[in-house]
C-alpha cells in the first residue's frame, strides 16, 4: 500500500474536492490518499463524498488554525 | 432601533459559517454532482420564511406590496449575477461570511461587489440600470395572477419542500467521518458539532422572518436584504452621508462579525491570500455579481429566497436564471480538464510508500 499527498492549501472550494476525484481516480485499489485543506465548505463536502463513494476514512483532523488534513482510501 | 439589523446580522453570518450555508455551492451542486441536498435546505428557508411572512402581512405588522415585473433587468442580471458567483466562490452572503473567515479572495470580491452595486444603482451604469427595469409587464406575483388566497401557493410549496425533505432524509444513513471533537456541552454544539444542512436551513428560515418586522421597524419596509445595503455601505464611504447607514447596512456588517465569532471561536479564521488568478477571478466575478443584482434588482438573498417566499414574479425567475448562470460558469470554470489548476493535480501528488 502506498500514501499519497495531495496538498490544496490555498485553493477555494469546490477545487480542494474536485481535485481528490481526480487524484483518487488514478490510484490502485487500497492506497491511500492524504487531503491537506484550508477550504472550510471541505471539511463538510469531503467527508461525504468519501461516504457517498465507499471510500473509509482513516484520518481526519485539523493541522491548525483553519487546516485540515483527511486520509481517504480508495476502495 | 437600528441596532437589531447589527444583531441579527451577526446571528446569521454565525450560523452561515458554522452551518458552511453555501448558495453557490447548492447550485453548483445540481450541475457538477446532480446532489440537491443544499439546493432542498435553500427551498425550504423559503418555505419557512414564506409562512411567517404572510402570517406578518394577515396580522398587519408588515404590508406586502410589489413593483411590476421587470423581466428584462431580471432575467439578464440573475444570469449574470449567478456567473459571477462561481468567479468569486461565493454569492453575496457567502461572500460575506467567507470575509469573516480571513478569505482574502472573499475580500477581494465583497469590495468590487458593493462598488460595482453602487455604480449599477446609483453611479455612471444607473441609467443603463433603469432602462433595463423600465421594460415591465403588469405582473407581481402568483396569487394576484391566479386570483386566489396567499396562503394556496403556500401550501402547494410546503407540500413540495415537504416530500423534497423527505425524499432527502430517507436516503440511506451515511456513515460520514468527522473531526474529533474538542469541547463539551453547549460549546461543543456551537463550536465543534456538524450542523446538519436542514437544522441549518429552519434557524435560518426563523431568521429571515425576524428580518422583516425588525427592518420595517426602523422604516425599511422589507426583509433580509444584501446589495441594496451593500451597495449603500460603498456610497456611505465616499459621501460620508449618514443617512446611507440603515437597517440593512447594519445587517450586512452583522455579517461580518458573526462570521468572524464563529470562524474565530471554532479555530477556523485564517487569513488566506488567493493566488494570482483567483484575485482576478474574484474581481471579475464580485463585478459582475454587482452589476447582475442591481439589474435583476436583488442577489440570491434578496430575489431568490426573499421574493421568492411572496412569490414575487422576480424572485422565482431570478431563481432559475441564478442556477442556469452558475451551471453555464461551472462548466467553463469547474468542470475538470476545464481548469488549469486541474492539471497540476499529478505534480501536487507525493507518493510515499507505507510500510
Amino acid at each position: 500500500m502506498a500514501q499519497h499527498i495531495l496538498e490544496t492549501d490555498g485553493q477555494v472550494c469546490p477545487f480542494p474536492l474536485v481535485e481528490a476525484k481526480a487524484a483518487i481516480a488514478e490510484l490502485p485499489i487500497g492506497d491511500e490518499l492524504v487531503i491537506n485543506f484550508d477550504c472550510t465548505q471541505a471539511t463538510d463536502s469531503i467527508p461525504r463524498w468519501a461516504a457517498e463513494s465507499g471510500y473509509p476514512v482513516t484520518n481526519f483532523d485539523r493541522r491548525g488554525d483553519a487546516e485540515w488534513t483527511i486520509t481517504v482510501q480508495k476502495a | 432601533m437600528l441596532i437589531t439589523g447589527l444583531l441579527l446580522g451577526t446571528a446569521l453570518g454565525f450560523v452561515m459559517q458554522r452551518g458552511r450555508f453555501c448558495v453557490t455551492g447548492a447550485f453548483r451542486d445540481i450541475w457538477l454532482s446532480r446532489n440537491t441536498r443544499w439546493l432542498t435546505a435553500f427551498m425550504l428557508v423559503v418555505a419557512i420564511q414564506s409562512v411567517g411572512v404572510f402570517a406578518l402581512d394577515a396580522a398587519g405588522v408588515i404590508t406586502l406590496q410589489e413593483d411590476a415585473f421587470a423581466w428584462l433587468a431580471t432575467i439578464l442580471g440573475a444570469f449574470i449575477f449567478g456567473f459571477g458567483i462561481i468567479l468569486a466562490g461565493g454569492c453575496a452572503t457567502g461572500t460575506y461570511y467567507r470575509s469573516g473567515e480571513g478569505l482574502v479572495g472573499s475580500w477581494i470580491a465583497l469590495a468590487a461587489y458593493a462598488l460595482f452595486a453602487a455604480i449599477s444603482k446609483s453611479g455612471p451604469l444607473a441609467g443603463t440600470t433603469d432602462a433595463l427595469r423600465s421594460v415591465t409587464v403588469p405582473l407581481t406575483n402568483f396569487h394576484t395572477t391566479l386570483g386566489v388566497s396567499p396562503w394556496v401557493p403556500v401550501a402547494f410549496l410546503l407540500t413540495g419542500v415537504g416530500l423534497a425533505v423527505r425524499h432527502q432524509l430517507r436516503k440511506p444513513k451515511l456513515n460520514i467521518a468527522s473531526l474529533p471533537s474538542q469541547r463539551t456541552g453547549v460549546a461543543k454544539a456551537l463550536f465543534d458539532k456538524h450542523w446538519g444542512a436542514f437544522t441549518t436551513a429552519v434557524v435560518i428560515g426563523v431568521i429571515a422572518i425576524l428580518a422583516w418586522p425588525l427592518s420595517w421597524a426602523t422604516g425599511r419596509e422589507s426583509g433580509l436584504g444584501i446589495t441594496t445595503p451593500s451597495s449603500n455601505l460603498a456610497s456611505f464611504f465616499i459621501t460620508g452621508d449618514v443617512e446611507l447607514v440603515d437597517w440593512g447596512v447594519l445587517l450586512v456588517l452583522g455579517l461580518l462579525v458573526g462570521s468572524f465569532i464563529a470562524a474565530k471561536a471554532s479555530g477556523e479564521f485564517k487569513v488566506r491570500v488567493p493566488d494570482s488568478s483567483q484575485a482576478v477571478r474574484s474581481i471579475g466575478g464580485g463585478a459582475l455579481m454587482g452589476i447582475g443584482a442591481a439589474w435583476a434588482g436583488g442577489c440570491t438573498i434578496g430575489n431568490a429566497m426573499v421574493n421568492t417566499a411572496v412569490f414575487g414574479y422576480q424572485g422565482w425567475v431570478s431563481l432559475v436564471f441564478m442556477i442556469i448562470g452558475t451551471g453555464v460558469a461551472a462548466r467553463i470554470f469547474i468542470t475538470p480538464g476545464s481548469n488549469g489548476k486541474n492539471a497540476s493535480t499529478t505534480t501536487a501528488l507525493a507518493t510515499a510508500r507505507v510500510s
